[in-house]
């Protein structure tokens, strides 16, 4: 009989617990989660949860699920596999590099008509060039989050401590080089040539200069050098690496290390661009506003960010993520109302206050929530000033594998001193299959 | 059927219903999927043999069959070599051997993305552990016999022979498994041998070896099947399949590109099912050269068949 009831009890107990879950999933289904796949380091994930918490705050009853993904290519593995099984997240944030080919299968819901009858968002509120980069096919397929390029990070300190002059806006592609010269140093401050660690004579304490050999550093001064990187921006075929303005680029770039500025592959292996100019051991370090959230922990030493160095005409390289809606999400109108509040002025100032992004909102990016008065890069504006010379790479579904392929010939020739000819064709060779099916599949 | 036959249906239906819902369903599914453009954003489009014709002239697909096969060639042989020296030096029930016998097996414990980050680190071509222990006693940055160290991370040779040598110490599976078969081996075998004074390298060859032979052949056909997949996360975390263009680009690291970086399901099916092309006939070339040699027997000693 004691056995019975003790039965009967848990069976009781069993029985309310699954109708309190069941009410509980009926209440999270009126509260409308809006679910949201991000990509980034622990400090972004964490801007991302103080933003959706803010939100949720500011709306009684509104609920986001955030998904976490380590890095971008993640992401992408994400989306596409919940897409396939049928449970895409509401948004996703995503890099215009990556988007072309969720833009291109018809995987997001334009958000065109959506931006024109919002009372609190309009296309005016953000930079253009933004804007542009996320529009396919005359519809705005995504509303970007923030607008970044390429700077030159340096570290005052040294500058200061070898009476070098700072960078100064308009400066050239030479003075970038003469300058790295200059603070090329061994243990004792004297500059040297830098080579191979194993080799050379006496070891080079710091580096003039960190740049990566990649396609995306290097676009922005063929730009500049008034040449273009592929034969068409807006349908490509193939990259147009071997006109004059080009070569010339890329000579000057891959020479780097034969003139002794930048480290080996065996120390870069060894310790990565980030790490050493952290550590002190660069001088100057090219890259986006996304290392400014890490370089706030630096404490050894000074450190401001200069623009880009240029050969004819000032350019520059959009580096730029947005929010985009799924086409299947069941949930696009409270996906909305989150992106409303995500990219608002309280919202966009949360995210800006990680210093890891440049707000696309252009009120945002011009209030000390990003300029940051006090706090480095005291040279905040030289994102802003730099704007009018974005440009976007094109929007192609392969874009992801040409940047990959390019980056494996780029980062040999770099290097090991491949002729130039040879990178040219063999860049060309890498490459020219990949755009044949980015092609096809518009 | 008699009632042992349904026993044996009835034990094995759990494992043969697991089978074919987790093995043989995806397997017919990616076979499949091999021969259409699926990106799991659009529909799915049958294009044929398309797949198979652009894995001939892929050269990543080129570098990664020959580096996946180098891979087999240096590891399985090692490694079986190594897990079998071990065990042959730790069946007995001396000093430290349990110790030593759970130092063997305490990699293989690590889950791989740990275990590949703790050799991005012992690789580091600069500070690494390994390249300062090699460094001890030479100047100027060499070894004490005069050569630079490896560069793990950046010399294709290099970064290949880092790649086996991490799977130099994941061994213990193998090694449990031949030193349980020794343990299991007759000792009057051994009382024979000694009997006959038979000398430790005659033991070795004659009685040891022969005797643990069917064990060490369905260990070197297990190791080949799983070889082809185990370089996936050392390529994927330590060398990023470089030095560029692909030294440490192996198929495993291919599938996982086209599908989850560039989301070319399609094709990295068929890059899975060269994969397994090459799996079946490596261990069809194995399977033939063993039973040879169990006909044959090992340095010529009679024709002691061992299976089959």
């Amino acid at each position: 009989m004691k056995r019975t009831a003790a039965l009967l009890s848990l069976l009781a107990t069993l029985t309310a617990a699954t109708v309190t879950a069941g009410c509980a999933d009926t209440a999270e289904q009126t509260a409308d989660p809006v679910s949201l796949l991000v990509a980034g380091t622990p400090d972004e994930l964490a801007a991302y949860r103080a933003l959706a918490a803010a939100y949720e705050q500011a709306t009684p009853g509104a609920r986001v699920t955030l998904i976490e993904a380590s890095t971008a290519k993640d992401l992408m593995t994400k989306v596409s596999t919940s897409i396939a099984g049928n449970s895409p997240p509401d948004l996703f944030l995503i890099n215009y590099r990556n988007y072309g080919q969720f833009a291109v299968k018809g995987a997001l819901a334009p958000v065109t008509a959506r931006l024109a009858a919002s009372a609190s968002l309009h296309e005016q509120d953000f930079y253009p060039q933004a804007m542009g980069a996320f529009r396919w096919q005359g519809e705005q397929m995504c509303l970007p989050q923030n607008i970044s390029s390429l700077a030159v990070y340096y570290n005052r300190t040294l500058f200061k401590q070898y009476e070098v002059a700072e960078p100064a806006a308009g400066w050239h592609w030479n003075d970038l080089v003469a300058t790295a010269q200059a603070l090329t140093r061994d243990a004792g401050g004297r500059t040297v040539r830098a080579g191979e660690p194993e080799t050379a004579g006496t070891p080079v304490a710091v580096h003039g200069l960190g740049i990566a050999p990649e396609l995306i550093r290097m676009a922005p001064l063929i730009w500049s050098n008034g040449g273009d990187i592929v034969d068409d921006p807006n349908a490509p075929t193939r990259l147009t690496l071997d006109t004059p303005q080009a070569r010339e680029v890329m000579q000057d770039f891959l020479e780097l290390p034969r003139i002794g500025v930048v480290p080996s592959d065996v120390e870069v292996e060894a310790q990565d661009y980030e790490a050493r100019f952290a550590a002190g051991k660069l001088a100057m370090f090219v890259s986006s506003r996304r290392v400014t959230t890490a370089f706030r922990a630096i404490t050894g030493f000074e450190w401001d960010v200069a623009p880009l160095p240029q050969y004819r005409a000032p350019a520059n390289i959009l580096h730029s993520d947005a929010y985009c809606m799924t086409r299947t999400s069941a949930n696009q109108d409270a996906a909305w109302r989150f992106l409303e509040y995500a990219l608002s002025d309280p919202g966009a100032t949360l995210m800006a206050k990680t210093g890891r992004t440049v707000p696309s909102r252009i009120s945002v990016a011009t209030s000390a929530a990003f300029l940051s008065p006090g706090t480095p890069p005291g040279r905040s504006q030289i994102f802003l000033d730099t704007i009018p010379a974005l440009r976007p790479v094109p929007t192609i579904a392969t874009w992801p594998e040409i940047e990959d392929a390019t980056g494996k010939v780029l980062e040999n020739a770099f290097f090991h001193g491949d002729p130039l000819d040879k990178v040219i064709r063999d860049l060309d060779a890498a490459t020219r299959t990949v755009f044949e099916r980015g092609a096809a599949s518009r | 059927m008699n009632r042992d036959r349904r026993q044996l249906v009835l034990m094995l239906a759990p494992y043969l219903a697991g089978l074919a819902l987790l093995v043989l369903l995806p397997a017919t599914a990616t076979m499949t999927m091999a021969f259409t453009h699926t990106d799991l954003i659009a529909t799915s489009e049958f294009i044929g043999l398309d797949n198979f014709a652009e894995l001939a002239r892929d050269p990543a697909v080129h570098a990664a069959v020959g580096n996946s096969l180098s891979y087999l060639a240096y590891s399985v042989p090692l490694r079986l070599v190594l897990a079998v020296g071990l065990a042959l030096l730790l069946h007995r029930r001396t000093r430290g051997a349990g110790t030593a016998r759970a130092a063997v097996l305490l990699p293989g414990a690590v889950p791989e993305l740990a275990y590949g980050l703790m050799w991005l680190w012992l690789l580091n071509p600069l500070q690494g552990p390994v390249n300062q222990l090699l460094l001890l006693g030479g100047e100027n940055g060499r070894t004490m016999f005069g050569t630079l160290p490896p560069q793990w991370l950046t010399d294709p040779e290099d970064a290949r022979a880092g790649i086996v040598l991490m799977s130099l110490f994941t061994i213990g599976e193998t090694f449990v498994i031949v030193l349980t078969a020794r343990l299991a081996l007759p000792p009057e075998a051994y009382e024979i041998a000694e009997l006959e004074g038979a000398r430790a390298g005659q033991v070795l060859r004659r009685v040891t070896l022969p005797l643990l032979a069917p064990v060490l052949a369905v260990l070197v056909l297990r190791d080949t099947v799983a070889s082809l997949q185990a370089s996936f996360i050392p390529a994927l975390v330590v060398t990023n399949g470089g030095p560029p263009p692909y030294a440490t680009t192996y198929l495993s690291l291919v599938i996982y590109q086209e599908a989850f970086e560039y989301l070319r399901y399609g094709y990295a099916a068929a890059v899975a099912a060269l994969t397994l092309i090459l799996t079946v006939m490596a261990v069809l070339i194995q399977w033939r050269l063993l039973r040879r040699w169990a006909y044959h027997g090992l340095a010529g000693m009679g024709t002691h068949r061992l299976w089959g």
